[in-house]
């Protein structure tokens, strides 16, 4: 035993080597999020004449391990809000709480006027800024969805930087590369949402879950979707993908039948 | 024994020789004047109703509301000292917001109750502060249903141990009543303020613990209860001010809301027509004529 | 405590048995920072002030990398004005570089301007405003809004005025400037156009005897028609340059905003 108090009950130099007081934590910075753990792939969504759909799949991955298949990524805020998930599963969970407690504190009064999802958005957007400029971000990229102050459709995203902005299409991660395209082609522009029914946006929408399944190997074939239109929220959260055609790889070297 | 003149009513934390604390008596009186609040407990949920006396007519009608929202599924009613009442409701949200914060699960109506209590109590403990001027009811609906713990994303593993006993009872309806001394007990029908002794004999008519009551029904009792409680001589002007909480299958989906305005009016227009029991007996009298 | 557990022995204290025995811990993959807190969503802005007005102008594209976040994000603002649409205002300040910090810091300029006028009963001037941006940027030099913002409006003279800034505050009064992806490329068109830089009087002679073309403010369709060759150039040669033109011009009369689009390849 030694006789310097400071030295007991500590692993001995000589033998262990100095002690990694990183692991302490007395005077250094709080260790933040510097990567995500348990992650979900991409979210997409589309605005149509009078309302936005959905999507995200049920899959929350581990690196490249298809880890939890049942995680359900949207998370209805209110009559006319959809939040969507993409990032960290755990600060997913954070900020539905916080979401939970928000909600708990509007209706503690009988409110006329209920958040709308510009609202929200703004909300989380400030959440967002806020954690990344105290270098403690929420590993997330989200999409708000729903209806704005005049009951009319609204799409914005929101990302670990607090960065913002909103478009008739959007899509979150490997969606941005492989849905957005697709979506675009049949909702170029602002003016072209009044032209697009329900049943066609929640068919591109569908349609770019499957490219997503076929090509985006953290995904898989159970998703969610939903619509929220002025009648309010129509949340499925046990979708599966149908017909699904591998055709298209019989053409691609390494895919079909094709050895050289 | 009276306290006039003794000095063993100037202080809490001080008993008098035959071991009363006057504060707290005093602020039982000051409930005594307060609008009559009543809770009842049915089958498959729960009303809280009040007698808002309108002090001005300069306030706007159906506005300033006195029951008040704790979570999403209790709720607060109380008479006395209106303040009092609010920080009472405050605390309460806090307690609640903490529950989950350490639980992710919402706070059973039964561990509300027992904070709540302590809380009421602490303030008959020193010498630094006053009781609380209220009698607050706690009416709540702990879900039925297995409940996703907050933030919870799959629906966990379909075999293997764990999750509830198959036959147990889970959740239902609760009611709590919270005295200035902190002393709570759980009711199936509660009654505070000032026409809190006919309400009682009123509600001791329901057979309440036999659970027949329905919660249509208990809406139309809680409104009918406030206006025979009401004394129109004393107090000319009152709103009724109901709300409630039903099970997850019924009209609030478990939460604690207000009674829709229709369903308040009919309860009343059935209350004050039971309470003409002249127009009936001209008709009975007509008709043996 | 902190002092108890502070990790190292006691200065020259001995206490272990071998003197070779690390002092400090290894650094290990633990050591480094991963989160990165700025990106830089591409687009470019200018703005040219005139004897009587100011224009300010910006593309509406937003990017990540190669991707389109939306050809809708305007980089433009009105400050002070009134209501949620900022009505009768009569500063503009745009920002490029990256989006999140650009949005932060229109939000607390516009604020400020309006809390000025809520306090002091008058409009902030533009000088005001511009010594006030400068100093909410250099309060955050070390951990920069990384804009580049650029602010116009109307002197106390009626004259345009028109302040750039750099990510800390630094700023000047100009004639002109562009900022963001594309001010390399539009900058030096400016600077022939505007002030007139590298042209002579014609028949002035020859070396030393060239005489420099004197340059004064320009009318307001010359100013305009600049504005849109400078971006529809920019965006043949630069990628994150396209989709939409936003413009305010800032004259006596107040505000007046259009939206032209821009090609969105």
């Amino acid at each position: 035993m030694n006789h310097l108090p400071q030295a007991w009950g500590r692993p001995r130099d000589d033998v262990y080597g100095a002690y990694d007081h990183s692991h302490f934590q007395t005077q250094l910075p709080n260790q933040h999020t510097q990567s995500p753990i348990v992650t979900g792939t991409s979210v997409v969504a589309a605005k149509f004449k009078d309302g936005v759909v959905i999507a995200a799949d049920n899959l929350a991955s581990y690196g490249s391990l298809a880890r939890f298949t049942d995680v359900k990524r949207l998370r209805k805020f209110n009559d006319e809000v959809v939040v969507g998930f993409g990032g960290d599963v755990s600060d997913m969970q954070y900020l539905d709480r916080l979401l939970n407690s928000l909600d708990i504190r509007e209706n503690y009064s009988n409110n006329e006027n209920p958040l709308h999802a510009k609202n929200l958005h703004t909300y989380l957007a400030k959440v967002m800024y806020k954690r990344r400029s105290d270098f403690d971000p929420l590993w997330n990229h989200l999409l708000v969805t729903g209806l704005d102050g005049e009951k009319k459709p609204f799409l914005a995203s929101v990302d670990l930087l607090g960065t913002t902005f909103s478009s008739p299409t959007l899509a979150t991660g490997f969606g941005a590369h492989l849905a957005q395209p697709i979506l675009r082609r049949t909702i170029p522009d602002e003016d072209a949402v009044a032209n697009v029914s329900q049943e066609e946006a929640v068919k591109l929408v569908q349609e770019c879950m499957k490219v997503l399944f076929y090509r985006d190997a953290r995904s898989m074939d159970k998703y969610s979707i939903a619509v929220i239109t002025t009648s309010g929220v129509e949340l499925k959260q046990d979708e599966k993908l149908e017909n699904q055609s591998w055709a298209f790889a019989e053409r691609i070297r390494g895919y079909g039948t094709q050895v050289n | 024994m009276t306290s006039i003149g003794t000095g063993y009513d100037l202080s809490n934390s001080v008993f008098s020789p035959d071991g009363r604390n006057f504060q707290v008596e005093y602020a039982v009186k000051a409930v005594e004047n307060g609008g009559t609040a009543i809770g009842i407990r049915c089958k498959d949920g729960v009303v809280l109703a009040l007698e808002k006396l309108v002090t001005s007519k300069l306030q706007k009608p159906d506005a300033n509301k006195r029951i008040s929202t704790v979570d999403r599924n209790i709720g607060i009613v109380s008479s006395g000292l209106l303040p009092d009442g609010r920080h009472f409701v405050s605390r309460a949200r806090d307690e609640a917001a903490s529950w989950r914060s350490l639980y992710k699960a919402p706070i059973p109506t039964s561990a509300l109750a027992n904070r709540m209590g302590s809380y009421a109590q602490a303030y008959t403990l020193y010498s630094s502060v006053r009781p609380f001027g209220v009698t607050a009811i706690i009416g709540g609906w702990d879900s039925e249903a297995e409940l996703p713990v907050d933030g919870q994303v799959g629906s966990g593993p379909k075999v293997g141990a764990g999750g509830k006993k198959e036959d147990g009872k889970h959740g239902g309806p609760f009611l709590y009543m919270i005295e200035p001394s902190g002393l709570y007990w759980g009711y199936y029908g509660a009654a505070t303020g000032k026409g809190r002794q006919v309400a009682k004999s009123e509600l001791e008519k329901l057979n309440l613990s036999e659970g027949g009551l329905s919660l249509e029904e208990g809406v139309k009792e809680a409104a009918r209860i406030i206006h025979v409680a009401h004394d129109d001589n004393k107090d000319k002007e009152f709103e009724l001010e109901m709300t409630w909480i039903s099970s997850l299958d019924g009209p609030t989906k478990g939460r604690h809301e207000e009674v829709p305005k229709e369903l308040r009016e009919e309860a009343e227009r059935l209350a004050k027509k039971s309470l003409e029991p002249e127009d009936d007996d001209e008709e009975e009298e007509k008709m043996q004529e | 405590m902190a002092a108890i557990f502070s990790g190292a022995p006691p200065q020259g204290g001995p206490g272990y048995s071998f003197n070779q025995t690390p002092r400090t811990a290894p650094s290990g993959l633990r050591q480094h920072h991963g989160f990165y807190p700025y990106t830089d969503n591409g687009g470019s802005t200018l703005g040219i002030s005139g004897a009587d007005f100011t224009i300010l102008a910006g593309d509406t594209r937003s990017t990540s990398g190669y991707n389109i976040n939306t050809r809708y994000a305007p980089k433009l603002f009105k400050i002070g004005g009134e209501g949620p649409d900022n009505k009768n205002a009569r500063i503009v300040l745009s920002v490029v570089g990256f989006a999140a910090d650009g949005d932060a810091l229109k939000e607390r300029l516009d604020t400020i301007v309006k809390m000025y006028k809520y306090q002091h009963g008058k409009e902030m001037s533009v000088a005001a405003c511009a010594q006030r941006l400068s100093h909410i940027l250099y309060n955050k030099r070390f951990f920069p809004y990384y804009v580049h913002a650029i602010l116009g409006g109307l002197d106390e003279e009626g004259r345009g005025a028109l302040y750039s800034y750099d990510p800390v505050g630094s700023y000047e009064r100009e004639q002109c400037r562009a900022a963001g992806a594309a001010a390399s490329l539009i900058m030096p068109f400016l600077d022939n156009q505007v002030n007139f830089k590298n042209q002579y009087e014609p028949g002035s002679g020859t070396g030393h005897d060239l005489q420099a073309k004197v340059a004064a403010p320009l009318p307001r369709d010359t100013v305009e028609e600049l504005v849109r060759d400078a971006f529809t150039s920019a965006v043949e040669r630069h990628i994150e340059v396209g989709d939409g033109l936003q413009m305010m011009i800032i004259t006596r009369d107040g505000i007046q905003e259009t939206l032209t689009p821009l090609k969105q390849d």
